[in-house]
This record gives C-alpha cells, sequence and structure tokens, in this order.
C-alpha cells in the first residue's frame, strides 16, 4: 500500500527560478552601484626629492619669506610711552667744553648722519664679502692643485666625466627602481654594469662589465635599469654620460675607478 | 566588475560553482519557507477541527481542506486502517477479541509508516542546505589559495612587488571566499531554521498519533 502525501509538491523548479531572477537582480544592483559609485582607487605616485640637485640657498642671504606672509610679520613693539623716565645723565666734564655753539647744526640733521653710517657699513660689508670670496676662492684653487683633479669639489673626480653629481642622480634613481625590482638566488649576487646615456637623457646602452652569475640577480638589474631610465632626466651642458655602477643586494654604488 | 572578470579561469569555475549553490540553496530555502509555513498553519487549523468533531466519517469528509498538513496524511492512514479492520472483524464475527487487539496494533503501524513518510518529505532538500554551508567556505577559500597562488606568479614574472601589482590580485582572489562565504552563512541560519520548524511538526506528529490510538481504544474496541 502507497502512503498518499499531504499534497503533492510543485517541486522546486518555481522556487529555482525565482532564484535565479533574485541572483541576477542582486548582481545588476551590485553593478549599478558600482557604476554610481565607482571605488576611485588612485595609486598615488612617489615624488623623490633630488637632495643632489637641489638649489641650495646662500645662509647669508636669510631665510627666504613667501609671497603673502608679509602680513603675518610679528607685530612691531608698542612705542614707547611719551612720559618715560629719563634716566640722568652723566656730565662729563670733555663734553661740557665740546659743547660749542656751532655745534648745534650736526645735531638738527640725523637723518642725513644716519644715510652716512648706512653707505659706510655697506662698504665695510662688500669688502668683508670681497675677502671671504676670495678666501673660498684662494681655499679651492689649492684643493685642487693639491687633488690634481680637473673638477672643483670632487675630490675623486678624474676631470673626464661629465657631471659627477649627475652620478648621483643616476645612482638614485637606479637604486628607486632596483628597490621594485630586486630578486636573486644565490647568495651574494653582485654586477656591474656601465651605462650609457645620451645628450638627451636617453639611455643608449647597458653593457655587464662583470657578474656573479646569479641569473635572477641579473634580470633584476636589467629591469631596475630599464626601469630607472624611464625617468633619466639630460645630463648637464647636453653631454653624453657613462657611468659604472655596482650592484649589489645592499645598494648601488657608483665605480667611480673605471 | 573588474574583480570578477580578472580572475584566472579556476576562480571562474569556483565563483560559478559557489554562484549555482547560492542559487539551489535560496531556492530550497524559498520552497521550505512556504512548505512548513503551510503545513504548520494548516496543522494548527486541523487540530482545531478534529477536536470540535464528534465522527471521524465527518473529518474525513473534510479533511480535504487541510490538505498541506502532514497531519491529515496520519489521519487519512489511521482511517483507512481502521476501516479495514473494522470491515474485517464484521466478517469474522467469532474472532473478535482477537481482531480487536491486532486492529490497534495495525493502525499503530500505520500512523507510524505515514510519519516516517512525511519526515522524509519534510526533510527532502535539507542535506543539499547543510552540505552547501559546510562546503562552500572550503570551496571558496580554494578559490582564494589558487588566486593568491597565480597573483604571486605573475608578481614574480613581472618582478614588481609593490602594492599596485600585489593588491589587485589579493582581491581578486578573495571575492572567492566572500562568495564562498555569501552562499553559506543562510544556507546554515536556513538549515537550523527548518530542522527547528520540522522537528516541532514530528513532536505534533506523534501526539496526534498517540491521541487517535487513544480514541480508536476507547471507542473502537471498548478499553
Amino acid at each position: 500500500m502507497t502512503i498518499r502525501p499531504a499534497k503533492v509538491d510543485r517541486g522546486i523548479g518555481v522556487s529555482c527560478i525565482v532564484s535565479t531572477v533574485i541572483h541576477l537582480t542582486v548582481f545588476l544592483l551590485l553593478l549599478w552601484w558600482g557604476k554610481l559609485f565607482p571605488a576611485n582607487i588612485t595609486y598615488q605616485e612617489t615624488y623623490y626629492v633630488d637632495v643632489v640637485n637641489l638649489p641650495v640657498a646662500n645662509p647669508r642671504a636669510g631665510s627666504p619669506t613667501q609671497k603673502g606672509n608679509e602680513a603675518q610679520v610679528a607685530p612691531p613693539p608698542p612705542p614707547a610711552p611719551a612720559s618715560a623716565m629719563k634716566l640722568p645723565e652723566k656730565s662729563t666734564p670733555a663734553a661740557k667744553t665740546a659743547v660749542k655753539p656751532g655745534a648745534g647744526a650736526a645735531k638738527a640733521d640725523p637723518a642725513k648722519s644716519d644715510a652716512a653710517f648706512a653707505e659706510r657699513m655697506a662698504k665695510l660689508e662688500k669688502i668683508n664679502e670681497a675677502r671671504h670670496e676670495e678666501a673660498v676662492m684662494e681655499r679651492l684653487r689649492s684643493k685642487i692643485k693639491a687633488s690634481g683633479s680637473g673638477r672643483a669639489g670632487m675630490p675623486t673626480g678624474s676631470g673626464t666625466e661629465h657631471g659627477s653629481d649627475y652620478t648621483a642622480y643616476i645612482q638614485s634613481r637606479l637604486k628607486d627602481a632596483f628597490a621594485e625590482t630586486i630578486s636573486y638566488s644565490g647568495k651574494n649576487p653582485e654586477m656591474i654594469v656601465r651605462i650609457f646615456i645620451d645628450a638627451g637623457g636617453k639611455l643608449t646602452r647597458r653593457t655587464i662589465e662583470r657578474s656573479s652569475g646569479d641569473h635572477a640577480f641579473e634580470l633584476s638589474v636589467l629591469r631596475a635599469i630599464d626601469l630607472a631610465s624611464e625617468k633619466f632626466t639630460p645630463p648637464p651642458a647636453k653631454k653624453l654620460f657613462e657611468g659604472v655602477f655596482v650592484f649589489k643586494p645592499q645598494g648601488i654604488t657608483p665605480n667611480r675607478g673605471k | 566588475m573588474a574583480l570578477l572578470t580578472g580572475t584566472g579561469l579556476i576562480v571562474k569555475i569556483v565563483l560559478l560553482v559557489l554562484i549555482g549553490f547560492s542559487v539551489i540553496s535560496w531556492a530550497i530555502i524559498m520552497f521550505k519557507l512556504f512548505q512548513v509555513h503551510r503545513a504548520n498553519s494548516e496543522s494548527v487549523r486541523f487540530m482545531d477541527f478534529f477536536w470540535k468533531s464528534k465522527r471521524f466519517d465527518a473529518i474525513a469528509s473534510q479533511v480535504d481542506r487541510f490538505a498541506n498538513s502532514p497531519l491529515t496524511v496520519l489521519f487519512n492512514e489511521g482511517y483507512g486502517e481502521l476501516k479495514k479492520v473494522v470491515e474485517g472483524a464484521g466478517a469474522s464475527e467469532g474472532s473478535a477479541l482477537s481482531t480487536d487487539l491486532g486492529g490497534v496494533e495495525n493502525v499503530s503501524r500505520a500512523l507510524r509508516r505515514a510519519t516516517n513518510s512525511e519526515i522524509t518529505r519534510l526533510e527532502k532538500y535539507l542535506t543539499f542546505l547543510a552540505t552547501t554551508g559546510s562546503t562552500s567556505p572550503f570551496i571558496g577559500l580554494f578559490g582564494t589559495v589558487w588566486g593568491i597562488m597565480t597573483a604571486f606568479e605573475s608578481i614574480g614574472r613581472t618582478g614588481s612587488a609593490s602594492l599596485a601589482v600585489v593588491a589587485p590580485g589579493i582581491a581578486e582572489a578573495l571575492i572567492a571566499t566572500a562568495i564562498g562565504l555569501v552562499a553559506a552563512i543562510p544556507a546554515v541560519m536556513a538549515y537550523n531554521h527548518f530542522q527547528h520548524k520540522i522537528r516541532v511538526l514530528i513532536n505534533e506528529m506523534d501526539s496526534f498519533s498517540t491521541e487517535f490510538l487513544n480514541i480508536v481504544q476507547r471507542n473502537i474496541t471498548g478499553k
């Protein structure tokens, strides 16, 4: 004997259709929501300050004042009260004798004497500055003579390389790129690469001078050079640049001896 | 949308499986909600009608009004069996006592069988909900692990470890876990809810069976 169920169920077919419709609706709603309020994912580019090529302000020129800051200058000190108590002056006999009837005219023109004083001070400052500059130049000359280098301020410069500062700049760019691409499988990988940059700041050639043989490291170095070359600026004086850099996992150093 | 389109083939398959699980489990949830709700409400109405009625044949004539209640199945089965027993007893007058005892047992067995069949009907598809609830997060996790593996592989290929390279791959991979959880959470909640409701219905069926047997024994056999 078979048991007759309470009611023959319609089955799950209708529910399946309804469920699919609901899922589609939810999916379309999500799409619509995403279009209405798109996720604002912006990858902020990292900007580096080129410390090497930053213009250095003359320390004697005083602190720079930005435009518009004039209003924020500290207020002047309050004026002295009119009835300020006067200190008693010591009367010296010499002063007494110096006082003549004609001396009143000099006292009567204080602006003239101020201008003369300022002129004299400016002259003295100018002389002092000239002396200082002369001393600095003398020191530099003696330094160049002692080192035999053809470039001022670069004790190890050979004089043939085009812009030692530019080497540091290239090193900095390479370092940034290398931080992103670095990978190696050996223990102490090392690689020496010679880089050629044309007058327009374009990487023309890169040659591997020496390598420890770590293939992954070699690839990462070459990738770093390519990556960094996108941001190279033209060398100073629009001359060709040639530099040798030693790449290690610890960092990049310019090989100045070569 | 980019998160879905940017994933690999395996992750896409995982996502499709999970969406399939979700669609079916929601279909079951809706179906069961409707079924259990009707069964509950009609059982209450049937019990009310049952206690108000004086005769079994009067109830049997009106039982179609409560077609969705499992109690009506029990009543139909019990009443049908009882009719057969009584008819059988009428045919053999000489052995009334033995037929009476055997008749109540027959009715009891019929009620038990009807109860079992109703439990099976009510619990139908619930296994799928339990399966969805327990396996979907793991399927999603598998998709995520696979996605992260491919993301790391592409990171290794490009040679860049910046956040802009790492983050999208991992985000694409994590969507599998998210959809796995979206499928699993309602399934587990619904499973527990329906289990409770069905347990209540089973208790009602047991009570009704006992009451039915008591009435049969009191009125038909005179004990």
